[in-house]
């Protein structure tokens, strides 16, 4: 294992689905920012970016809310290896912006917990990076 | 199970070691050796391989083992690893992050930082999703 395994199978999907994308397309930052760890990496595979710390996701976030109107992630199909703390999901990302233009993404996360919190968060894309 | 769908709830369970063997020990060691037979073996008959980045689809058995006949043929040598696993016997799911080596024939290595989630049923692949950092090297075969 990577880090020492703490959530359930169900606090795991609940931490991701619910605590994690219920809080960002709540344009919550606070509460989003609050499942990262200080040290915390965010890294969109697909496009090689990666952001390293609070510091630089926050930023990030606040990018991304402010690209958009309204953001949507729905349709999950979750995977769980409690026993090693990781969880991936594979979802939907909707997306509008201020022009009304809407764009769809078919993603995947692969997220990485450590003492209840993320630790490391993968990100492969469908289409162009959203997140940077 | 005609209404199977992947990660579905109600499917039996495997071993934990089964779905990260299946993955690295037949599946990848087979496309790393050019063994076709060990990768299809790994495959439903009507299984779906679905590269998600470009939205390419492989339809069947066959349409997967003509994909692969075109994948060995361009590329001289390939590589899998750096692999991190969520394994997940209640699902009948494993999805993978790994490192892609590969070399085009009498061209340069390229580097790629991929991920698969594949959906079993039974003990064999039913649907597989890729997401590759790249162009995509799964291209429809020629046969």
């Amino acid at each position: 294992m990577q880090y020492e395994p703490g959530l359930s199978r169900d606090e795991l999907i609940d931490f991701a689905i619910n605590q994690y994308f219920g809080n960002v397309d709540k344009k919550d930052l606070e509460a989003t920012l609050n499942c990262f760890h200080d040290e915390a990496l965010l890294c969109t595979q697909t496009s090689f970016t990666r952001h390293s710390g609070k510091a630089e996701i926050k930023r990030m976030f606040e990018d991304f809310f402010a690209s958009y109107e309204t953001i949507v992630h729905q349709d999950f199909t979750c995977t769980v290896d409690e026993a090693n703390g990781r969880i991936t999901a594979s979802f939907v990302a909707e997306l509008v912006d201020s022009d009304g233009q809407t764009t769809i993404l078919n993603n995947t996360n692969f997220w990485r917990m450590r003492d209840g919190k993320f630790q490391e968060v993968y990100v492969y894309m469908s289409g162009a990076n959203v997140l940077v | 199970m005609a209404d199977w769908t992947p990660g579905m709830a109600g499917q039996e369970p495997l071993p934990y070691p089964f779905y990260v063997d299946i993955v690295t020990k037949r599946y990848f060691d087979g496309v790393d050796n050019k063994n076709l037979s060990k990768v299809l073996n790994c495959f439903h008959p009507d299984a779906v391989l679905h590269e998600a980045t470009s939205d390419t689809v492989h339809n069947g058995r066959d349409a997967i083992r003509a994909m692969f006949e075109k994948l060995f043929a361009d590329f001289d040598d390939i590589w899998h690893g750096n692999f991190v696993h969520t394994a997940d016997p209640v699902s009948n799911a494993v999805c993978s992050q790994f490192t892609v080596l590969i070399t085009p024939n009498g061209g340069d290595q390229l580097r790629y930082e991929n991920c698969n989630r594949f959906y079993l049923k039974d003990r064999l692949f039913q649907h597989v999703f890729v997401y590759m950092s790249g162009d995509n090297l799964l291209k429809e075969g020629d046969a």
